[in-house]
């Protein structure tokens, strides 16, 4: 049963003249358990996809369909609890919040939502992303790398089903990139996951399960999963 | 709470601006609503003292006790249970370089208006007063001769009474007999029974009946009718009043600045999804925080000031009148923040992201 599913989904921006198809219609489907990279180059409406798919922004056409649970014509509160209890989102610039420390920003998350990791498996994640020496730093005090992965130990804290991260080694070395694909890669197998990664880095692509190529807004699955 | 806090301790340097200006706000309503209520005492304390619920004035009088002249047969005290008569007249009382202006009551010594004495002795001989004790701050002692602006009479202090001002000038308590002469001089036997005013004790005031040229007017109308009285207290209602608008709008104005610099903040929050009810919360309580903390300040300030202030300034508090004016002024803050909400709540989480 697939976990994503997007049936007919476009996306139209602007009117008139001015007008552009984002997102040309798009069926997807998202396994647990599987790793999937969104490649493409600028412009062409990886953020776009990766956004609706998240329920961040509702499509003009199509159904987006999570955890079978039809999101496209909810409102924004439902929208804002399904995102909170089902998604983790990495994105490219830092989504940490200036005035906590590390270990406040999970703290946050325990404010606004139940069951979350447990101490022990949060002491885990810190240590396989090499931050746990961190926990009392403000986001100002980190490098771009450490605050990359502090954001993805907070997109796993909720323990979603999907992730959805958006150039999330955009600002790391390919040392650290690799890493990162790695972790969560690692995630995604061990705890029956289902990661989306949008990049245009190509080399991040062995990684994955399934790679999906965009251009113009049109989405098609460039290899089968090997 | 989480939120607001964190977000606190980790910009001292913004939510001290804030909170010291709602110190100052806070402290000048403090202050304003100790003198409005000084200057309130100064006028009514000897009217509070009689403890009457109304007066019977004359019609033509305006309800303005120095123009009220009628006669002690007027009024036989039908229908109250205790009624007392008062003379009263202006003047400047001096002893040696002392000088005050003061109120004169001429009142009946068997009767209600007969202040309590806390030092000396009450007045037995004929130009002998009690003095309210206000006039010991400005100089004068037991035994003064004093001197009056209007006549050629002498009194003596004899002992000393408190909380006894009307309309701001300390009361002196003598005879009806020793007013007169204070007031007509050798004349004053014809103009015995020459008095302003009847005090009433009753409870249905409404039911007394005089004729047509006197009226009866219950204490508080009579208060309001002082002169300067209403003018007084309405202006620094007013600014009291007026200095809560300004507080919710400095409010406002803080707290928006602060929500604009934090949208990219509040989207990714709300990105991840986080309520916008949990967002809007933590600005309420923050501000709720803020609010506590520069009331609570400006009402340390303003005990500390009141303390060192010196007798001759009109300030009394009301702690009944604080506390209110203190959570009204913590909920017209928190009003301000209100206006930071509708901002939250329209922040895109998908701008917060960027493409
Ligand atoms: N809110 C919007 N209003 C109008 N046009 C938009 C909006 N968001 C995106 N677009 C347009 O849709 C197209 C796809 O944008 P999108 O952000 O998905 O690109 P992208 O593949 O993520 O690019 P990049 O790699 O630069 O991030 C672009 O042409 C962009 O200009
Ligand atoms: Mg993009």
């Amino acid at each position: 049963m697939a976990i994503l599913e997007m049936n007919q989904v476009n996306k139209f921006f602007g009117s008139g003249h001015t007008e552009i198809e984002a997102l040309k219609p798009t069926n997807f489907q998202a396994e647990k358990g599987e790793l999937i990279a969104v490649i493409g180059p600028s412009g062409s409406g990886k953020s776009t996809f990766l956004t609706i798919a998240g329920g961040l922004q509702t499509p003009t056409n199509g159904k987006v369909i999570i955890n079978e649970m039809d999101i496209t014509s909810l409102k924004e509160k439902k929208r804002s609890a399904i995102r909170l209890r089902e998604i983790g989102f990495v994105l490219q610039a830092s989504n940490l919040v200036p005035f906590l420390t590390v270990s406040q920003q999970m703290q946050l998350l325990d404010k606004v939502k139940k069951h979350n990791l447990s101490a022990e498996k949060l002491k885990e994640l810190y240590q396989s992303l090499g931050i746990e020496d961190l926990l009392n730093s403000f986001p100002s005090d980190l490098s771009g790398g450490e605050r990359q992965r502090v954001a993805i130990a907070k997109a796993l804290y909720t323990d979603p089903s999907i992730i959805l991260a958006d150039e999330p080694t955009a600002s790391l070395d390919s040392d650290r990139a690799f890493e990162v694909m790695e972790m969560l890669k690692e995630a995604t197998t061990k705890n029956d996951k289902t990661t989306i990664v949008v990049t245009h880095d190509t080399r991040l692509i062995d990684y994955c399960d399934k790679v999906y190529n965009i251009t113009d807004g049109r989405l098609s699955l460039k290899q089968p999963s090997h | 709470m989480f939120l607001a806090w964190n977000e606190i301790k980790n910009n001292k340097l913004r939510f001290t601006l804030i909170v010291g200006v709602l110190m100052l706000v806070s402290y000048l309503v403090f202050f304003l609503s100790g003198l409005a209520n000084g200057l309130e005492n100064m006028n009514k304390e000897a009217v509070d003292k009689w403890d009457g619920q109304g007066v019977i004035l004359t019609e033509e009088s305006d309800i303005n006790l120095p123009q009220s002249s009628l006669t002690l047969d007027d009024y036989n005290g039908e229908g109250v249970d205790e009624y007392a008569s008062l003379a009263q007249i202006n003047s400047i009382a001096t002893s040696d370089d002392h000088k005050s202006n003061v109120s004169i009551f001429g009142i009946d010594k068997e009767e209600f208006i007969m202040p309590n004495v806390i030092e000396g002795d009450a007045f037995a001989k004929e130009g002998e007063v009690i003095a309210n004790e206000s006039l010991k701050d400005e100089g004068f002692k037991l035994g003064d001769k004093l001197s009056l602006s209007s006549t050629e009479e002498d009194l003596t202090i004899v002992g000393f009474t408190n909380n006894a001002k009307f309309n701001a000038a300390p009361v002196l308590y003598t005879d009806l007999y020793t007013l007169q002469k204070v007031r007509y001089g050798k004349a004053a036997e014809n103009y015995e029974d020459r008095i302003n005013a009847f005090i009433l004790r009753t409870d249905n005031l409404s039911d007394i009946e005089v004729p047509d040229e006197l009226q009866v007017v219950d204490t508080t109308t009579f208060i309001e009718n002082l002169p300067g009285y209403s003018e007084q207290n309405l202006t620094l209602t007013f600014m009291i009043y007026f200095l809560f608008i300004i507080s919710a709008v400095v409010l406002a104005i803080f707290l928006y600045v602060l929500t604009i610099q934090k949208v990219s903040i509040f989207g990714v929050m709300k990105a991840q999804g986080i309520s916008s009810s949990y967002l809007a919360r933590s600005v309420i309580a923050q501000t709720f925080l803020l609010a506590i903390a520069g009331v609570i300040i400006g009402f340390i300030l303003t005990m500390i000031t009141g303390f060192f202030l010196p007798a001759a300034v009109p300030v009394a508090f009301n702690y009944l009148d604080l506390l209110v004016y203190g959570i009204v002024l913590i909920f017209v803050s928190v009003l301000g923040a209100l206006f930071s909400i509708q901002t939250i709540v329209k922040i895109d989480p998908l701008k917060a992201i960027g493409g």
